[in-house]
């Protein structure tokens, strides 16, 4: 055991979690201490070091923050239950009245203690996922969105995590579990951010969902914290009969950024589409696994994602597809496209496919690659700068996507945000985002 | 339809009978010793024993990959015999005449042709056979041309300082596992170099054969073109049919000098088991290339046999404007496993590099593409292109696809695009409404999806790779 898993584990001692959930504390903290560290050599941490982790020595929990951390995050505006933690901790007064069906895990009666036991720790499977088994052991607090049969969430569940950088380096943990039952439809985003400062915490981050029959969720994840936060999160979903899973994330900021996002193909039928957006600048890292496990027979899954990689920044994608013996019927597909910005940059990608079934359709693909030299011409013999045709088209390469999500009010959220960070706020730009 | 498939792809492996051949082979067993005596039978110069040893030091230090998507019993070094030759090769047989008449047979039943026929006057042959080269063809004829084309045990004496300057220059000795173990107890192989500026005046060839029981097959190739020069190299190999499986760890290391081109193909078919999975060969082979400026690689290979392969023929595209190429079909059947691919290490600037490779998997084989795209940082203008296509036959088998592709160079650009499929029952309907039997139609379905890679076949080859590749598939449709 290394000394970082050590003291991560003694951490959990200073938690006062409830009984019920010392098995699954436990289960997570025995993972956790016999895993061994992963290096180089491991496949699923090749490219990113997480020596930045280890340098955390004496690791303890986040503290309050006051108010001016939470305005300094600037909202998505929703009609919507909006929920604000702040280094891990709930903040109730910022913090909508909770409506039925969104539960706290310190507050869950019986019945609601015996669902989470039932689901909790077990869409996720924390032998594979390193740090699943921490999120396990780190249990206290969370999130329970349960949805019952043939309901539909009034309003979308909106989570503001956000970081605030401490006098010395802090840790948080984040967990959420979404229980959808059969025919029922939510929609749920996770927001992390942070204030404008530069940041030195540790966010360990897991969700856990259960898209039943029929049912229907729309999630977005978006990632926008502020430098040198260290963060790695997962997404796990388990889809049954017909289920749908809708994805959008998009990462941007940090030393460190490690997204799994596992979707289990478990009932016929099922369906999932996920976008994804990355853009480390500066000496950010960036690293989304994504894994989707086709197990039974007619489901569909689409996943697309891009990355524009700057300055010393790193970016790690790697997109497996798992097709059981049993998946006949399977239709897959996943495109990962890249731009490559700068000479320091650096980009890895790795799309998987595994297949044990004959009757699948499935493809992949992935490339790397610079503006279009004729589109840039094109531009430029409209009368269009060299530099505003350059962030033009960057925009337009990520406002594909964009422009796909449903949620309006998170496309204005991103536009200009993303709009700032490729054209410096010009006009050109500005026209063009707001078509 | 998986019946009949199943019915069709039980076919008799033709290369798998053993010719009683008397021959001296080592005791099982791996040590400094071994070494030691395969260099003194050899009657190696100190400097190769050296280097002999220091891989061997280097691969007891080392441990055994176990990334590959492959799944094999551990195997035991200690039972395998590292040196077998047929004793009347002691004698060294100055000409074909003097060769054992059964060795000879050896070959003319696999269609081999070791006599300097007029017919086949395009291809001259270099033929190992366990760990001796037997004879090598046209030899004159290519030395009037100044091509040096010998076992490369001869080469050691001959061209030592050629030797020297090249032998493990692209694979070192600690490259990796199987590479080390090869450097320390290889045993024979070709060594081919083109003078500068002259172009080969025929197809050279090795075919390997595996003939002894229980023993391994190393053999090293090495091939040097020199500036401006160009080769064509093409590589056969065949074992009998044994319950045991046998183990192949080869070194190919090909340099390419400034503005040469090498075209190295392979027929790979090696005993593959039974239809149960017992036997067949453990392939594990090391292949690389480097490329010096304007010069070119590439790399055919057809694999249809061995139980276990693993193999990746790669380039290392070091000069400017240099291009690297991969053509690949890669069929596996019953219980074989597959796991092989390419690196493309972009060095230089406007290096260039084209993939193409083709899986076809059937009955409850596995094969998997496994490749590695690196643009490094001064590889201004970089260009890749990658295509892999999985063709499923049966619902037992699996195909994957393990692309690496890492780019640290803004002006590159990759694209890699992979995609699985089965031969659909709409293009067996079309093809057998139009008259075709259905084993006739797959065939022709299936040597359509791989044309791309045939095509780059020597003439020669791509006849007996169509051919092969039907064999291996036969009823594999219904």
């Amino acid at each position: 055991m290394t000394d970082f898993q050590q003291s991560a584990l003694q951490l959990a001692d200073k938690q006062q979690a409830a009984a019920w959930l010392q098995p699954l504390r436990e289960q997570g903290a025995s993972k956790w201490s016999a895993a061994s560290w992963p290096g180089r050599k491991t496949e699923a941490w090749k490219y990113i070091s997480l020596a930045p982790l280890q340098q955390q020595n004496e690791l303890r929990w986040g503290g309050e923050a006051d108010d001016s951390a939470i305005d300094a995050v600037e909202q998505v505006e929703l009609d919507a239950t909006c929920l604000v933690f702040v280094n891990g901790r709930f903040n109730a007064a910022r913090s909508s009245s909770l409506p039925a069906g969104v539960i706290r895990f310190v507050d869950a009666d019986a019945a609601q203690q015996d669902m989470i036991q039932q689901h909790l720790g077990q869409v996720v499977d924390s032998e594979r996922h390193l740090f699943a088994a921490l999120s396990n052991a780190w249990i206290e607090d969370g999130i329970l969105l349960h949805v019952a049969r043939n309901q539909k969430l009034e309003k979308p569940l909106y989570i503001l995590n956000v970081a605030t950088p401490e006098a010395s380096a802090a840790v948080a943990s984040q967990r959420l579990l979404v229980v959808l039952e059969e025919g029922s439809e939510a929609e749920v985003i996770e927001h992390f951010a942070s204030d404008a400062r530069e940041q030195n915490g540790f966010v360990n981050s897991l969700t856990e969902v259960v898209v039943g029959a029929n049912a229907r969720l729309q999630h977005y994840r978006i990632n926008l914290e502020e430098e040198n936060l260290l963060h790695v999160g997962g997404v796990h979903v388990d889809l049954h009969r017909d289920a749908r899973f809708h994805g959008f994330t998009l990462a941007q900021g940090s030393r460190l950024k490690r997204i799994d996002y596992q979707l289990n193909m478990r009932g016929e039928g099922a369906h999932m589409d996920l976008n994804g957006v990355y853009l480390p600048r500066n000496k950010q890292v960036i690293d989304y696994h994504t894994n989707v496990e086709h197990c039974v027979p007619h489901c569909t899954s689409n996943e697309v994602f891009r990355g524009i990689i700057g300055d010393s920044a790193k970016a790690v994608f790697n997109g497996r597809i798992h097709i059981h013996p049993k998946a006949q019927k399977t239709l897959a597909e996943l495109s990962n496209k890249n731009l490559l910005t700068s000479r320091t940059a650096e980009i890895n990608t790795k799309p998987e496919l595994e297949i044990y079934a004959d009757d699948v359709r499935c493809a992949h693909g992935a490339t790397i690659a610079q503006l279009d030299e004729t589109s840039l011409f094109y531009l430029q013999s409209r009368g269009i700068s060299a530099a505003d045709a350059t962030s033009m088209l960057s925009f337009g390469f990520i406002n594909e996507l964009l422009n796909q999500v449903p949620e309006q009010a998170i496309q204005d959220y991103l536009r200009p945000r993303l709009a700032s960070l490729f054209g410096k706020g010009d006009e050109a730009l500005g026209r063009l985002s707001y078509e | 339809m998986t019946e009949q498939v199943e019915s069709l792809i039980k076919k008799d492996y033709a290369a798998g009978f053993h010719s009683a051949i008397e021959s001296e082979t080592l005791p099982p067993g791996l040590n400094e010793d071994v070494v030691r005596f395969i260099s003194a039978k050899k009657e190696e110069p100190e400097w190769l024993l050296d280097w002999r040893l220091k891989a061997f030091r280097a691969w007891q230090e080392m441990e055994e990959p176990t990334w590959a998507h492959v799944h094999y019993p551990e195997i035991d070094f200690q039972t395998i015999s590292f040196y077998s030759a047929p004793k009347s090769m002691d004698s060294k047989p100055k000409s074909l005449d003097e060769v054992d008449p059964e060795l000879l047979a050896t070959y003319e039943k696999l269609g081999i042709p070791l006599h300097e026929q007029e017919m086949l006057a395009g291809v001259a042959v270099d033929a190992v056979f366990d760990s001796v080269s037997v004879v090598t063809t046209f030899r004159e004829k290519l030395y009037e041309a100044g091509v040096i084309f010998c076992p490369i045990s001869e080469a050691v004496h001959k061209y030592p300082d050629l030797l020297k300057k090249y032998l493990g220059s692209v694979v070192p000795q600690k490259d990796n596992y199987y590479a080390a173990l090869n450097s320390a107890v290889f045993s024979d192989g070709s060594f081919v170099y083109i003078p500068k500026g002259v172009r080969c005046p025929m197809e050279l060839s090795t075919y390997f054969r595996i003939n002894e029981m229980n023993t391994g097959q190393f053999e090293r190739t090495l091939i040097v073109a020199d500036e401006g020069s160009y080769v064509s190299y093409l590589e056969g190999c065949t074992a009998p049919m044994r319950d045991e499986n046998q183990l192949h760890a080869a070194v190919v290391e090909l340099v390419a000098l400034d503005d040469a081109q090498i075209k190295y193909s392979t027929v790979q078919n090696w005993y593959p088991g039974n239809a149960e999975g017992k036997g067949g060969i453990y392939n594990f082979v090391t292949k690389r290339g480097i490329a010096h400026t304007n010069a070119k690689i590439s790399w055919t290979q057809v694999e249809t046999g061995s139980a276990v392969t693993w193999k990746y023929p790669s380039c290392i595209l070091k000069g400017d404007n240099s291009v690297g190429e991969f053509y690949s079909v890669a069929l596996t059947n019953n219980f074989q496993q597959a796991d092989t691919g390419t690196k493309m290490i972009h060095l230089g600037k406007n290096t260039r590099s084209t993939i193409i490779a083709k899986g076809i998997s059937a009955g409850r084989s596995d094969s998997a593409y496994r490749g590695l795209v690196r643009i490094n940082p001064g590889a201004e203008g970089a260009r890749n292109y990658t295509q892999c296509d999985s063709l499923l036959i049966g619902d037992r088998c699996g195909a994957h696809t393990f692309p690496y592709i890492e780019s640290k160079n803004p002006t590159g650009v990759v694209e890699h695009e992979a995609t699985t499929s089965k031969v659909s029952d709409d293009q067996l309907f079309l093809c057998q409404q139009r008259g075709l039997d259905a084993e006739k139609a797959v065939s022709m379905i299936v040597n359509g999806f791989c044309r791309e890679v045939f095509k780059e076949l020597p003439m020669e080859f791509a006849v007996e790779a169509g051919k092969l590749l039907e064999v291996s598939l036969e009823g594999s449709v219904g």
